[in-house]
């Protein structure tokens, strides 16, 4: 069998998500199977400039030269993997998506200055085409050894559209939401990190983002947060840390208090 | 059926004695307000009035998770994981949860016996407790609250312990290896019993035939009550993933990373997900929220031929953990006009066009 080439490209991000990938011990098994052609983390030899079969892609969209980068890769690669909340949805950079660039820079740069330009942080989907996503912040190993392990057998994986919710029964949890009336992010966010938060009886903020083909339905979710007390600005607020870029999501919250009593 | 009393002072000496059939599991309290069946080592930490657990029964048959089978491409060939089950002990079912289990054995054991599910059950004793209802609770209405089999023991409350009714031989042989625990039924004992379950009887909160429910709802298709409800619902599943009688799951391959091995798996899958009803070609017969909603309400209001029965046993849990406060009940009401007059008071001379009128309805 040909091996099948990988790489991984960086944008702007922590690198948490390259992180949980490289430290694999599973990443082994793939050595036989696979040639990294460019990862610059685990390989000095990488090389953005080789064709590869699968790319994954880390960190939000925020120079134009990373808007070049990920052109130049989807032109290499047969499948485009989006890694983590910042490629797929802008990160917990976009937060601020509603301030001005330049405000946003003053408050983390001063006046420091960088080589290169800055933009406002933006998901990959926004200028290539992305075949598959690897939700979390950062992604689960299970996630990514399912995704390549699928690709390998020369199958598609399934995507993930259903919310942390389904989890969080499946593990038998108390429900926060209704007990405690903590503001859960859990019946709009994507499932796949076995409801990790309440499980430890937090209240999910949705790292993993809303999940996709418009299942995520932040007007009942935000109603529910009303009746419990909290303000519209409250719950934009919390919603849109990991969901900025999501364009339901202002409408349907305005619709709720739009409705009024 | 053999009738025995076992008095109060001895419950916990029994409960320690049913360890000798394996593990023991029982209602604990898992949160402020929840509680969940769970394995106890303390048996005082079990919970004889708990109102409703988070999780049905049916997990301990029918698990969220489970692997299935382990495959090989290259040999054309999988393996099936039937773990090597040991017996134990599930106490404190309520009476609908011991008629959601025979539900679940109408569709896995049945006709295609389900082996995972099998192995299971036949490990499993059940052990059934008398309870109070609550505002959540109608079972009276689904005739489901009281159970005539479906269980090894049933323990009845009384003020000094407990009538317990023997279903099974295994249900004998513990009463007869703990015999010194038990006592002859007196006559005071089933006066108390009867006014226990008259007192229980008279706690429900509705008292009212709903004979006309499962033709109602399929007449009643575009009643607002389904967009008014559904527009409030979360998608979030919780009503199915807490029902003691759904039985969807969902399957996923997991393929090893040598291109060649892996696993099959499932867990609980719920009506209210998009990819319930996803199929080839990515057509998706339930493509609305309402839709969706609408369809949780048509299968738990079907008919079971084999029991017949609803398949919704009225234990409460598809309202009492709806993060939404959406009231099944409450919603099953307004489609027979239970709730508020649906239909014009008056007869008039209108011929409704599509099946019942309900003009009066947005007022
Ligand atoms: S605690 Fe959160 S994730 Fe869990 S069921 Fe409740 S709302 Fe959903
Ligand atoms: S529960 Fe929510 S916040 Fe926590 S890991 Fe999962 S998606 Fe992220
Ligand atoms: S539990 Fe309530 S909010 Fe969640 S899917 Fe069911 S009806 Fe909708
Ligand atoms: S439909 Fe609701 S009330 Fe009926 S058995 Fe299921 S969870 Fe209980
Ligand atoms: S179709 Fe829905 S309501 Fe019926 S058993 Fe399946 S999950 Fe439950």
């Amino acid at each position: 069998m040909e091996k099948v080439r990988i790489g991984f490209y960086a944008l702007t991000s922590c690198y948490g998500c390259q992180l949980q990938f490289a430290m694999m011990d599973e990443i082994v098994q793939l050595l036989d199977k696979a040639n990294i052609e460019c990862w610059f983390m685990v390989d000095r030899d990488s090389d953005e400039e080789r064709e590869v079969d699968i790319a994954f892609i880390e960190g939000s969209v925020s120079t134009q030269e990373e808007i070049e980068l990920i052109k130049k890769i989807r032109e290499k690669a047969k499948i485009v993997i989006a890694v983590g909340s910042c490629a797929i949805h802008g990160g917990v950079q976009s937060w601020g998506k509603d301030k001005e660039l330049e405000e946003l820079w003053k408050t983390v740069y001063g006046d420091g200055r960088v080589k290169f330009e800055p933009k406002m942080a933006e998901p990959v989907e926004n200028y290539i085409k992305v075949d598959y996503k690897l939700y979390g912040c950062p992604p689960e190993k299970k996630d990514f050894l399912y995704a390549l392990g699928t690709f390998l057998i020369g199958s598609w994986p399934e995507d993930i559209d259903y919310p942390v919710c389904v989890e969080c029964r499946l593990n038998g949890n108390p429900c926060i939401l209704i007990e405690k009336g903590e503001p859960c992010l859990g019946p709009l966010t994507t499932a796949g990190c076995d409801a990790r938060c309440p499980s430890f009886n937090i209240a999910c903020i949705g790292c993993r983002g809303a999940v996709g083909y418009g299942v995520a339905w932040f007007d009942s979710l935000a109603r529910e947060f009303k009746k419990k007390g909290l303000t519209k600005e409250e719950i934009l607020e919390r919603m849109r840390i990991f969901n900025a870029h999501n364009p339901k999501l202002e409408e349907m919250i305005n619709k709720v208090f739009e409705e009024g009593e | 059926m053999r009738y025995v009393k076992l008095p109060k002072e001895n419950i916990y000496d029994f409960l320690e004695r049913l360890k000798d059939y394996g593990k023991l599991y029982a209602p604990v309290k898992i949160s402020e307000k929840f509680y969940d069946f769970r394995e106890v080592d303390d048996v005082k930490k079990i919970e004889f009035h708990y109102n409703r657990t988070i999780m049905p029964p049916k997990k301990f048959f029918f698990l969220p998770r489970e692997k299935m089978f382990e495959f090989s491409i290259s040999k054309a060939e999988y393996k099936e994981t039937i773990e090597n089950v040991e017996p134990f002990v599930v106490f404190g079912l309520h009476a609908c949860d011991i008629f959601a289990l025979k539900i679940m054995d109408t569709i896995y054991l049945d006709e295609f016996p389900d082996k995972y599910y099998k192995v299971r059950r036949e490990k499993g004793i059940i052990i059934g407790i008398s309870c109070m209802p609550d505002e959540y609770c109608f079972c009276n209405l689904r005739e489901t609250d009281f159970a005539d089999d479906g269980f090894d023991l049933f323990l009845h409350e009384l003020p000094d312990g407990y009538l317990v009714r023997v279903g099974t031989p295994i249900g004998h042989r513990i009463v007869d290896k703990s015999i010194k625990l038990f006592e002859e039924v007196t006559s005071q004992d089933i006066c108390d019993f009867r006014e226990f379950e008259k007192k229980r009887e008279e706690s429900f909160k509705y008292h009212e035939d709903w004979g006309s429910l499962r033709y109602l709802l399929e007449l009643e298709m575009e009643h607002p009550m389904w967009d008014e409800q559904s527009e409030l619902c979360l998608a979030c599943g919780n009503c199915n993933t807490t029902c003691p009688t759904c039985r969807c799951y969902e399957v996923q391959d997991i393929p090893n990373l040598d291109g060649d091995t892996g696993v099959r798996i499932r867990r609980w899958d719920s009506c209210q997900l998009r990819s319930h009803g996803l199929v080839a070609g990515n057509h998706n017969f339930r493509p609305t929220k309402r839709s969706r909603f609408m369809n949780r309400y048509l299968c738990k209001n079907s008919y079971n031929e084999k029991l017949g029965l609803s398949y919704c046993v009225g234990c409460g849990r598809c309202t009492y953990f709806c993060p939404a406060g959406i009231s099944f009940v409450k919603n099953l009401r307004t489609i027979m006009g239970l709730e508020d007059k649906s239909c014009p008071p008056e007869i008039s001379e209108e011929i409704p066009k599509r099946g019942f009128a309900y003009g009066g309805a947005k007022q």
